[in-house]
């Protein structure tokens, strides 16, 4: 799901980082007032959880793996703002550290994985509850949520490449080969952001939930 | 920070070299991501642009696995680092206010 150096125009990397920060920016603010040492512990560990997550790569038959991403997770945990945080954090360790992820391309990481993914996750497992405040209605809303916020962001990267002018091949090419990817293996995302939720259900940590 | 929870975080790195280094090796997987750029021919200039001793979880002079592990406690230790430099700022921000 990282996309490295190399794979995006100069344009479509420019373009990203601008999002990125204006986004930030915007996260920022709609959080402001609940910034305190308990919500930045919520999202140190949170992080810390997602990072080591990430370093799980599972084989799957055909010679291709996933690993989990943990926006929705973020998302659903911390609402869509401070879930943006989340990720950035994890995004910014893995890129400037390990290299995992450009640095040309941090601002569509960012973009795909602590922007994309956290709203779709959050608003469609708010939308699960909303129908239902029942625990399975918060599993199966857990489940959509990681599965098509992991899609969305895979078509996402999709268009970020296809709109490279560098590029031979458009985004009807791009897209579909992504979104296609990432719709197959996202039902792993979803599986295991549904199953931390009804573990946290289970053993009573409801309180850690946002929605 | 819930020492169980660390206690767990440090389990999971100490056994992520197996999914993350041993599997890789001998299944010979890439993440979907490469499968479909290598479809429609992106090249990936990541060891060309490279800046960090640490690439793709590695440590220099240490075999794949160990310095896989220690990647993840060096990463979980900035993670948190960040976090408790976030808290230091905002509590004196916090006594400021008062």
């Amino acid at each position: 799901m990282h996309i490295p150096d190399g794979f995006l125009d100069p344009s479509i990397c420019i373009l990203t980082y601008i999002i990125m920060i204006a986004y930030g920016i915007y996260a920022y603010y709609k959080t402001r007032d609940v910034w305190d040492t308990d919500k930045i512990s919520q999202i140190t560990v949170l992080a810390s959880g997602i990072f080591v997550a990430q370093m799980f790569n599972w084989p799957i038959p055909g010679g291709t793996s996933l690993h989990f991403v943990g926006g929705a997770l973020a998302g659903i945990l911390l609402g869509p703002y401070l879930g943006f945080f989340v990720l950035f954090l994890v995004l910014l360790v893995q890129c400037l550290v390990f290299h995992d992820g450009g640095i040309t391309t941090f601002g569509a990481n960012v973009i795909n994985m602590g922007i994309i993914d956290v709203l779709v996750g959050y608003f469609l497992y708010r939308l699960s509850t909303k129908i239902s405040n029942s625990n399975n209605s918060r599993i199966i809303g857990a489940f959509i949520g990681g599965w098509m916020g992991i899609t969305v962001a895979g078509i996402a990267a999709g268009f970020e490449i296809g709109l490279s002018p560098l590029f031979n091949y458009p985004i009807w090419i791009t897209v579909p080969i992504m979104g296609l990817f990432h719709f197959i293996l996202g039902i792993g995302e979803g599986i295991i952001t549904a199953l931390i939720i009804w573990y946290l259900q289970s053993k009573g940590y409801e309180q850690f939930i946002h929605g | 920070m819930n020492k169980k929870f660390l206690i767990f975080l440090a389990v999971l790195i100490l056994i992520s070299p197996i999914c993350g280094v041993i599997l890789a090796d001998i299944v010979g997987y890439h993440e979907p991501l490469d499968l479909a750029a290598e479809a429609i021919g992106l090249k990936d200039l990541s060891e060309q642009l490279n800046w960090t001793p640490f690439y793709d979880y590695s440590v220099p002079g240490l075999p794949p696995e160990i310095g896989y592990i220690i990647s993840g406690f060096i990463g979980v230790a900035i993670i948190m680092g960040i976090g408790y430099l976030a808290n230091l700022l905002i509590g004196k921000k916090k006594e400021k206010e008062k």
